[in-house]
């Protein structure tokens, strides 16, 4: 079928797309690739997930309450810098 | 008549928050505490033009966003944002044999999105992994997915072409991919 034969995507080709997806909408034509490929690709389904992962796992790092970063605090003498600057600039 | 700002207090109320935020996003502890300073300055000089359309905190968190950029966009005036071998190479480049199928195919990680981020070991996992990062890619992978910034904002605002963007984000996400395999999920190389 001339369809197929055009629509030869292989993991290789995808991978590239599964990225591009997260960063804007896809022209059509590199969708139907990427939509054909995953129909028939469990791997690539997997990498996909993957990426989706660390994507959410940025985005949690990046709320305040990210336990991560709760021990971070000024130090006390930065806090008095700060004050000072402050300070002197008003 | 908007609430009055009240500078005295910003340092007590807000720096260790103003702090933690940037500290995750540039990693460098002392530079984080020279864009809260630069911050809280620029809010003082501007507290004439504070309108109380939003609350004081979230006005002090918008202009660090605008200060965190600048920092940024300063980095870059050092650097250029071609590649370099600094930043690593893409651990998916011979990951395909000549037919396109993978060589070692990624496995299943069997974690969903928003399970992942319940587990406060993989979310620590991320951030060491970013921290492996060079700069660069780190720099605009904070931009991208945790500041959020669309693609064409990224490229506007640190003047970078949109195929050399995407270059970065595709090679930074395939190495984070890779430290967290090798990391979290003690998977052989």
């Amino acid at each position: 079928m001339l369809l197929f034969r055009k629509l030869r995507v292989t993991c290789k080709d995808t991978t590239p797309l599964i990225s591009e997806l997260m960063d804007h909408n896809l022209p059509l034509g590199k969708r139907i690739r990427l939509k054909f490929h995953l129909a028939m690709c469990q791997v690539c389904g997997f990498y996909q997930k993957q990426l989706q992962v660390i994507q959410a796992l940025a985005r949690k790092l990046g709320k305040e309450e990210a336990s991560t970063q709760q021990q971070a605090v000024l130090s006390g003498p930065a806090k008095a810098k700060l004050k000072e600057s402050l300070n002197q600039s008003s | 008549m908007p609430e009055p700002l009240n500078s005295d207090l910003w340092v007590d109320q807000y720096g260790d928050m103003l702090y933690r935020y940037t500290l995750v996003r540039v990693k460098n502890p002392d530079a984080a505490e020279e864009i809260v300073q630069v911050t809280l300055l620029a809010a003082l000089q501007s507290k004439g033009s504070f309108q109380g359309r939003s609350t004081e905190k979230s006005w002090l968190f918008g202009i660090l966003k605008h200060k965190i950029l600048d920092h940024f966009r300063e980095l870059k005036t050092q650097r250029t944002y071609e590649l370099t071998p600094e930043d690593g190479s893409d651990p998916l480049e011979n990951a395909y044999h000549s037919d396109g199928h993978w060589r070692n195919a990624p496995k299943n990680w069997d974690t969903d999105p928003h399970k992942a981020v319940e587990n406060k070991q993989l979310v620590a996992a991320l951030a060491l992994c970013l921290d492996r990062l060079s700069d660069k890619f780190r720099n605009i992978f904070v931009l991208k997915e945790i500041e959020g910034l669309a693609s064409d904002e990224i490229c506007k605002e640190m003047d970078i072409k949109p195929t050399n963007l995407w270059v970065i984000l595709h090679r930074a996400r395939n190495q984070l991919r890779e430290c967290l395999e090798t990391h979290h999920w003690n998977v052989k190389k």
